[in-house]
């Protein structure tokens, strides 16, 4: 490594997908002297390939409080990268069946408690709303006006920008090759161009991040599924606005918004492909992803966007996208330490909703690898609540348990055990 | 009627590509392979064919693939985006363009397609030059670089990208047509199409048994990686590129 290079610093942060640039600008603008080191280009592993959609309501009043502080961020971000990541198209969920609509009724009485804006809508104003959208079969539905998504692609340069103006140096093709642990407390790490070294080091390695856990022997309960959507190239017959309406489709597990006068639609299946990253090659790039053009799994999809969007077929003119999500056994990330080696921090397992998460996520980490602790409730999302955990140590465990998850993520009735 | 369609086992070149260090071919260590791109459109086209003009008249559609084993997966491909059937002649060496053209060839005598549509070329080596033997061997008119096809029952209208621009013939049938890229956008295979074609069977015809004497007009010498000259710096701010593009 040539010696103008700085290789100390405080932090040094695994992945420079939207959790680590995000932990990256928020641990510098607290002074930190930080360095991402990625194996590839920036945000163009799983971040590269999201679709970004923010549906703040979710799950527990604090999951969505971190989602709606999340947006403020963003707006922040904004004026100072100069850039439009935050799309506010509302959001809508729609139920076909008396569970679904069970749920949205559920999920209207808790959003009005905690004074978050959301309504029904009768199946009327959700076809005003939605003019390429089946509707005539709908129960009920749901909408959230101040939800929408994120642009990807601009959250990271923006990430960026700000990181850098407060001093974040980034290293791309920098695979990380082990962790340098000495006396139990974590010191540096070797990369394919020479080693770096700070006590403090973030674990944010995507899909990658529980080989990056076996440097160090630790057992990080994630696993690697890959995931499609579709998009929709314009066409001037369907018009799709650029501000129509999100939608959450669970009973045929879809979800959809605009996109360059387009549509993306993908889906959260019953069934899906893992991947043991340790199989792929060193080099591997996510972008070059790309389906078969017989894969039963994009045909499931097709079909499924077909019974919501009828106009949707084999034959309309889309392009299919393809990446590697990182799952968990209950859905939830992985943010905090673990027991086994001081300094060494993770924020990872993201399960599809990494995007929207990262504006907050990178405050937690920052609170938790400066402070030691944080004013949000994260119990919920806390690194260590497998550890040691007998039925989560071995890969064939790991991977059956997020396998499952992943199935019932959009087919599971909320609220309800299946 | 009947469409024979050539269907070519390739790696997926949006993968990174690596030569074996002594140079004899390509490392094929966790590559993935897919179906010809230029194939794929050729399927495509004679689906769209069967679909705008199967009116009382029945068009077949069979997928034809000359390699080893492995190429059912891509044939399969072409049944599940809608081929009625698939022949692989299952041959373990390696072969040229010529040899490919007589074994197709052969294939045809025994089908009687009327028209055979095929890739312009493979993406792997990029010959170019399957599609042209195989209609001299043949004796049968060939449009090549096709980007628009009409079908108008005893000919076909074909529009052909040359570097001059667009050049309309007409070829009657039997012909030859090799696909380029802008012919159309292949589909995805719908779900009722991927299970209907698990039950389709995949005829296999032993090389040996086309009793084909033909000698290779290729040797492969060797392979080599390009070495990219290009250098990447990250730049301070416009100014400094400024300095560099200013002339």
């Amino acid at each position: 490594m040539s010696k103008s290079i700085q290789t100390s610093f405080d932090v040094i942060v695994i992945g420079a997908g939207v959790a680590g640039l995000s932990t990256a600008m928020q641990l510098a603008k607290r002074g930190q002297s930080v360095v991402v080191l990625e194996r590839e280009q920036l945000g163009n592993g799983s971040t590269g390939r999201a679709a970004g959609l923010l549906g703040q309501l979710r799950g527990t009043a604090e999951s969505t409080r971190m989602l709606m502080d999340g947006v403020e961020i963003v707006l922040d971000l904004e004026k100072q990268a100069d850039v439009e990541i935050y799309v506010q198209t509302g959001s809508l969920r729609i139920a076909e069946t008396p569970e679904r609509a069970e749920e949205i009724a559920d999920l209207v009485t808790m959003g009005k408690s905690i004074g978050f804006d959301i309504e029904h809508l009768t199946q009327a104003e959700v076809a005003a709303k939605l003019p390429y959208m089946k509707t005539d079969d709908l129960l009920d539905a749901c909408y959230c006006p101040t939800d929408g998504h994120l642009q990807p692609a601009e959250l990271v340069s923006a990430y960026i920008k700000v990181g850098r103006k407060h001093g974040v140096q980034y290293h791309t093709n920098c695979a990380v090759t082990n962790v340098i642990v000495t006396g139990g407390k974590a010191t540096g790490v070797e990369t394919v161009v020479g080693e770096f070294h700070a006590p403090l080091i973030v674990n944010a390695a995507g899909p990658w991040s529980y080989l990056v856990a076996g440097l160090t022997d630790t057992v990080l309960p994630t696993a690697a599924i890959c995931h499609h959507y579709l998009t929709t190239r314009p066409d001037d017959s369907i018009k799709i606005d650029r501000f129509s309406p999100a939608v959450r489709n669970r009973h045929h597990r879809l979800y959809t918004r605009p996109e360059s006068d387009g549509l993306i639609v993908g889906m959260y299946g019953e069934e899906a492909t893992e991947y043991d990253m340790e199989s792929l090659p060193s080099d591997f790039d996510m972008s070059a992803m790309k389906a078969r053009l017989d894969d039963i799994l994009v045909a499931t999809l097709v079909y499924n966007a077909g019974q919501r969007f009828p106009w949707i077929t084999e034959r309309t003119s889309m392009t299919i996208t393809t990446g590697i999500m990182t799952f968990t056994p209950d859905g939830k990330p992985f943010c905090g330490k673990l027991p086994d080696i001081e300094g060494l921090f993770y924020g990872s397992g993201f399960c599809g909703h990494g995007i929207v998460q990262s504006p907050t996520i990178g405050v937690i980490m920052a609170d938790l690898i400066l402070e030691g602790e944080t004013s949000y409730d994260i119990d919920a999302i806390e690194a260590d609540r497998y550890f040691d955990e007998p039925e989560f140590q071995t890969r064939v465990d790991i991977k059956a348990a997020a396998y499952e998850m992943h199935s019932g993520y959009y087919g599971n009735v909320e609220g309800r055990k299946q | 009627m009947k469409i024979l369609v050539t269907c070519k086992r390739v790696p997926d070149t949006d993968q990174k590509i690596r030569v074996k260090e002594d140079g004899s071919g390509i490392d094929d260590s966790n590559l993935a392979y897919v179906l010809n791109p230029f194939d794929a459109i050729a399927v495509e086209e004679a689906l769209q064919i069967r679909e705008e003009h199967d009116a009382g008249e029945e068009i077949r559609i069979v997928a034809v693939g000359v390699g080893i084993a492995e190429y059912e997966a891509e044939l399969r491909t072409a049944l599940a985006m809608g081929a009625d059937r698939a022949i692989l002649v299952e041959n373990s060496n390696t072969m040229d363009p010529w040899a490919v053209a007589n074994t197709i060839a052969a294939i045809v005598a025994r089908e009687s397609p009327d028209l055979v549509l095929m890739g312009k070329q493979a993406v792997d080596d990029d010959a170019n030059q399957t599609g042209q033997f195989l209609a001299a061997l043949l004796q049968w008119p060939q449009a090549t670089f096709a980007s628009k096809i009409e079908f108008g029952g005893l000919a076909l209208q074909v529009a052909r990208e040359t570097d001059q621009g667009i050049e309309e013939i007409e070829v009657p049938l039997p012909a030859v047509v090799t696909a380029d890229l802008r012919l159309n956008e292949p589909r995805y295979a719908s779900l009722p199409s991927i299970l209907k074609a698990r039950k389709k069977e995949i005829e296999i015809i032993p090389y040996a048994e086309l009793q084909l004497d033909i000698s290779p007009q290729l040797d492969l010498l060797s392979m080599k990686s390009e070495i990219s000259q290009r250098r990447c710096v990250m730049l301070e701010d416009v100014n400094s590129l400024m300095e560099i593009i200013r002339p």
